[in-house]
């Protein structure tokens, strides 16, 4: 799995039947460096189920776990290879426990 | 999967029997500088990339597309797959969705000054983008 920060939405009208009707989310991959998360620069597309919004950071789910998100557990017909997998609100940094709260950071 | 512009397309003559009729492409990824330009990304990073990429939706050169990769990319080449049925064609990235538009836009708390990056010089893309009407 991996941590991003949504930052916007994309829409398609022509896209492949499995495909479905999700929201197709851009997701830029963060990593932490200290008490900061900053953007690796790579942007991935995530469909999302769960009403992630923009700003929020999320953990995206690949391959056969992103299918396990929409449709499990037969979902061998199901296209996808990204899904939010859910929406975080904290992170622990390190052993003693400090919290890294991203909640203030919505809206 | 990701968000990434055509700029080419692949031909080849000798191909595996079940491909023929399949085209192939050339996708360059969108990072995330082309998309939010204020944001710079960490030095060394490439943004010059191009992936091959199957193609059964029909897709040009100059369209945004987005990209499938693995099992989902070979469920989008064989849309008449029956309950049961495992695709068979050896590709592991194809397009699933050509883009009407893309709306990408930094929210106050988005780190960008943290760890910034070389000055890139490829043209700017602009953050929201439509797909021509043909």
């Amino acid at each position: 799995m991996m941590l991003g920060r949504v930052i916007g939405e994309v829409w398609a009208t022509k896209r492949a039947g499995a495909f479905g009707h999700r929201k197709a989310m851009l997701v830029a991959t963060l990593a932490r460096e200290g008490d900061r998360l900053f953007p690796t620069g790579e942007v991935v597309v995530a469909l999302d189920d769960i009403g992630a919004q923009q700003g929020n950071v999320v953990t995206v789910s690949w391959g056969s776990g992103a299918r396990a998100v929409f449709a499990p557990p037969d979902n061998r017909h199901v296209l996808v290879d990204a899904a939010i997998s859910r929406i975080v609100d904290a992170i622990t940094l390190d052993e003693s426990g400090r919290v890294l709260n991203l909640q203030h950071e919505e809206g | 999967m990701f968000l990434g512009r055509v700029v080419g397309t692949v031909w080849s003559t000798v191909k595996w029997k079940g491909l023929e009729g399949v085209k192939f492409l050339v996708v360059r990824p969108y990072h995330l500088a082309d998309l939010i330009p204020e944001v710079s990304c960490p030095p060394g990073f490439s943004s010059e990339d191009g992936v091959v990429v199957a193609d059964i939706l029909g897709a040009g050169v100059g369209e945004d597309v987005i990209i499938a990769y693995g099992h989902s990319a070979r469920v989008a080449l064989e849309p008449h797959l029956k309950d049961g049925q495992l695709p068979s064609r050896p590709v592991d990235a194809a397009v699933v969705a050509i883009v009407d538009r893309y709306e990408a836009s930094a929210q106050p708390g988005f780190d960008a000054k943290v760890k910034p990056g070389e000055k890139k010089t490829r043209p700017a893309t602009s953050a929201t983008s439509s797909r021509k009407k043909k």
